[in-house]
């Protein structure tokens, strides 16, 4: 409808839209404290520090590929390739290391290796017209079975390393993996609202064509967000190892899974064009809760993974509809 | 008896009469041309026709009978007495076959199974009666345009047609290819079938029409005899006699020549096209809808690939021409459709207007809000963009506004060559204007522009010079203030 707005409607209408802006996050965040509530009141020990803290080092595996995720589905793309990208780069640091490299010559040639197997998909989705689906699902496949066939499935041990070891110890309680998400998270929410990186990020997730034909380097960026993705997988994978003490081929099984449902939840659409870095923190947060919380309830594992999937999908809708109000 | 008539139809859209007391009848076998500017009331006499709309006023007879339903049910019972309608834009589904795309959704069915034999007996005779030897079986998205257009019309051809309605069928052709479409409507009208037929190729019409009705304002303004009726005659009813030029623009083109196209060749639609644009000049392209006027622009950005021909900005020839690279010599590009190609819909109108050069508004390489801030006002005040707030995001404003913004991103990039594809298309009157006073102001500061549109009246209203493209070439040119509108419409009509 033409906008042809008179002095005296403006202010009203103009702080419903922006309240309409933030009712995704606002619902999420409702739907956090909610999970609080209950988990803290059904499950022993829920709310202790020791547990907030497990919560927070658990977000971490799963937000650090989240915020690459988002930015590559604002995109209009997709990335399946998260969770064995990051068993493989767990097994190819654990050879460096074993190989005598020194431990941050491994970790940034990890993070080169992660970066330059994930513009292959870009590459592959800017220059050939390869949906991104099929090329991270080749890569999805061709990594989890190197990193199976290499190692024959069995843990590659790295054995004493005071760095990889230093990875995983607290600094004042709270795990080096949450510093990083949290760092790699401002810096995310910074770049996607403030550089023409991410500008055009969402330029070309709105309208790829329009983007292209205002000057918009559309094939070199998407290349660059795979890329991105894979360094993103490359971190996690160093702090997997970390954690585990060993490189392990079958780690971060289905992990992608949970990235794009943390994504999605978050409120970012998954036809592109629309999304926010903050929307996916809160969004990691609400899959990592009902992880932590469905097992301190001791819930048998099968039939979390059935109470998972309704929660994901209810509050998918709920955050929908919620939206949808918020605009009539 | 004509098969179908209009009597003393008159339609009302909220602002504006569409149709105003119009009479219309078509003869069983008779080929009728129907002519008019965009908004002259076309697309209502057509909708009268198949009942897509009742008349305010007066009734539609279809085989002596008139129309008696109201909504949804008019055009069933339009279709029911066999009223076909071919659109212009096309509706196949490529990756089914010509059969299936005949039947689409009315699969002849048994026990839940389609009967392939059957329908493709039926599509065999459809395609026959055109003079198409196709195989049923063939995808669609295997055939040429041409040969898709005549797979639409071989669709309406199924059942029995009484009244088959063209509109453009060929504007998305070359002409060789459009002659296949003009057998085909001749074989239509020779098995008793009455044809109408929209078109602004007169050539065509000639061809295959003995009478054409001509449509301006709502009103039917004359039905004339198309072989003694010359060309200009036509024009001159089209156009109506209001149209006395307004004031022309004052040239204020420098000598220096910024761009050359030579020869440049883009099959099927541009064979030889060769022009100069000079410092602060406005070159009007004219054409008919289909005349190739987008794929030109489109070869000179870099967009499509030409054959042949060489492009000179500054003198220098461009090697390969590519998008980003021209750009970076300073061209600027406006899309024909703006809402698929022009904006990016739920961004702002600052990023919208910013994307062009995101360089302009960085501190350090980081965006800046107030440099961004900044450069979108500026942008809303020179364009006379219509927003409540600069961030307000642009697919809520109007198409008017939305252009601007699309044209200021050019402004914001110093681009000092643009490219203007129908930049005023469903653009509203006073937007209108406010656009070509906004290209004249460019055209004052020494930046060159080519201004392509289908509407006649609006180019000596911008233009110091307009060319004509007709078949793949720039045939005739005009200057300001000699370009008149009765004489630009003959030479994009005319072929001869």
């Amino acid at each position: 409808m033409p906008v042809e707005t008179g002095g005296v409607a403006a202010p009203a209408a103009s702080r419903s839209r922006r309240f309409s802006q933030h009712m995704n996050e606002l619902s999420l965040f409702a739907a956090i404290v909610v999970l609080y509530v209950v988990f803290g009141s059904m499950a022993d020990g829920f709310l202790s520090f020791n547990n907030q803290i497990n919560i927070l080092r658990d977000a971490a595996t799963i937000g650090i590929a989240a915020w690459a995720a988002t930015l590559i589905i604002i995109a209009g793309e997709i990335d399946v390739s998260v969770g064995p990208m990051v068993a493989f780069i767990s097994v190819a640091l654990a050879y460096m290391l074993q190989g005598g490299i020194p431990t941050p010559l491994a970790f940034v040639a990890a993070i080169l290796v992660g970066a330059a197997l994930g513009s292959i998909a870009g590459v592959l989705r800017a220059y050939f017209d390869v949906p991104s689906f099929v090329a991270t699902l080749g890569l999805w496949s061709a990594l989890r079975g190197t990193a199976l066939f290499v190692t024959d499935a069995l843990p590659v041990s790295i054995g004493r390393n005071d760095i990889v070891d230093a990875l995983d110890r607290s600094v004042f309680g709270i795990p080096p993996a949450a510093i990083v998400m949290l760092v790699l998270f401002a810096i995310f929410a910074f770049v996607s609202r403030k550089t023409a990186f991410g500008r055009s990020v969402f330029a070309i997730g709105g309208n790829a064509q329009a983007a292209y034909l205002s000057g918009i380097p559309v094939a070199r960026i998407r290349v660059a967000l795979f890329a991105i993705g894979g360094a993103m997988a490359a971190v996690s994978g160093i702090l997997l190892l970390s954690r585990l003490g060993s490189g392990n081929a079958t780690a971060a099984s289905g992990l992608e899974f949970d990235v794009i449902a943390a994504v999605v939840v978050g409120g970012t659409a998954l036809s592109g064009g629309r999304g926010s870095m903050l929307g996916t923190l809160l969004g990691v947060l609400v899959i990592t809760l009902i992880g932590n919380g469905l097992v301190l309830l001791g819930i048998n594992p099968f039939f979390q993974q059935v109470v998972r999937g309704v929660i994901i999908v209810v509050a998918v809708l709920a955050n929908i509809q919620a939206i949808k109000r918020s605009r009539a | 008896m004509p098969i179908a008539s209009l009597r003393n139809c008159t339609k009302r859209y909220p602002g504006v009469v569409a149709l105003s007391g119009a009479s219309f009848a078509v003869e069983a076998g008779e080929v009728r041309a129907l002519l008019g500017k965009n908004g002259a009331g076309k697309s209502t006499l057509i909708r009268m026709l198949t009942g897509a709309e009742a008349p305010d006023e007066g009734e539609v007879l279809i085989n002596g009978e008139p129309l008696m339903q109201s909504g949804s049910l008019r055009a069933a019972e339009s279709f029911g007495r066999g009223v076909r309608v071919v659109y212009q834009e096309l509706s196949l589904v490529p990756g089914m076959s010509i059969a299936e795309n005949l039947f689409l959704g009315r699969w002849p069915t048994g026990g839940g199974v389609i009967r392939s034999k059957e329908m493709e007996a039926q599509t065999r005779r459809a395609l026959g009666l055109l003079g198409l030897d196709l195989a049923p079986s063939r995808l669609v998205e295997t055939l040429s345009s041409a040969e898709r257009q005549l797979v639409e019309i071989a669709r309406v051809l199924l059942g029995e047609p009484k009244l088959v309605i063209l509109d453009e069928p060929t504007s998305s052709l070359a002409a060789a290819e459009a002659d296949k479409v003009i057998e085909a409507v001749q074989r239509i009208a020779e098995r008793g079938i009455g044809v109408v037929y929209v078109s602004h190729r007169m050539d065509e019409i000639r061809r295959i029409a003995r009478s054409a009705t001509i449509v301006r304002d709502g009103r039917i303004i004359d039905t004339v005899d198309v072989g003694s009726a010359d060309t200009r005659e036509i024009v001159r009813l089209m156009l109506g006699t209001e149209a006395e030029n307004a004031a022309s623009p004052v040239s204020v083109a420098r000598e220096r020549t910024v761009l050359g196209v030579e020869g440049l060749a883009l099959s099927p639609k541009l064979e030889n096209v060769s022009f100069d644009l000079r410092e602060g000049e406005v070159l009007g392209i004219a054409g008919l809808l289909g005349s190739g006027r987008t794929e030109l622009l489109q070869a000179i950005m870099g967009i499509r690939h030409p054959e042949a021909g060489v492009i000179r900005v500054d003198g220098v020839e461009v090697g390969r021409p590519d998008f980003r690279a021209m750009v970076h010599r300073g061209f600027g590009y406006t899309p024909e459709n703006r809402k698929d190609d022009g904006i990016i819909p739920l961004l702002g109108v600052d990023e919208n207007a910013v994307a062009s050069d995101f360089g302009k508004v960085e501190s350090a390489g980081i965006l800046s809000a107030p440099k961004i801030r900044a450069a979108a006002e500026a942008v809303i005040q020179r364009l006379h963009v219509k927003t409540p707030r600069s961030d307000t995001p642009i697919g809520t404003l109007s198409g008017g506004n939305q252009q601007k913004v699309v044209i200021g991103r050019w402004v914001h990039a110093d681009s000092r060559i643009l490219l203007l594809d129908e930049p005023t298309r469903g653009v509203d009157v006073e937007a209108k204007a406010q656009i070509y006073a906004i290209i004249r102001q460019l055209a004052a500061e020494g930046r060159s522009i080519i201004f392509v549109s289908s509407e006649v009246e609006e180019l000596p209203l911008v233009c110091d010079r307009v060319a004509v493209l007709r078949d793949g070439r720039l045939r005739e040119e005009f200057h300001t203030p000699n370009i008149d509108q009765d004489a630009l419409m003959a030479a994009c009509i005319d072929a001869h």
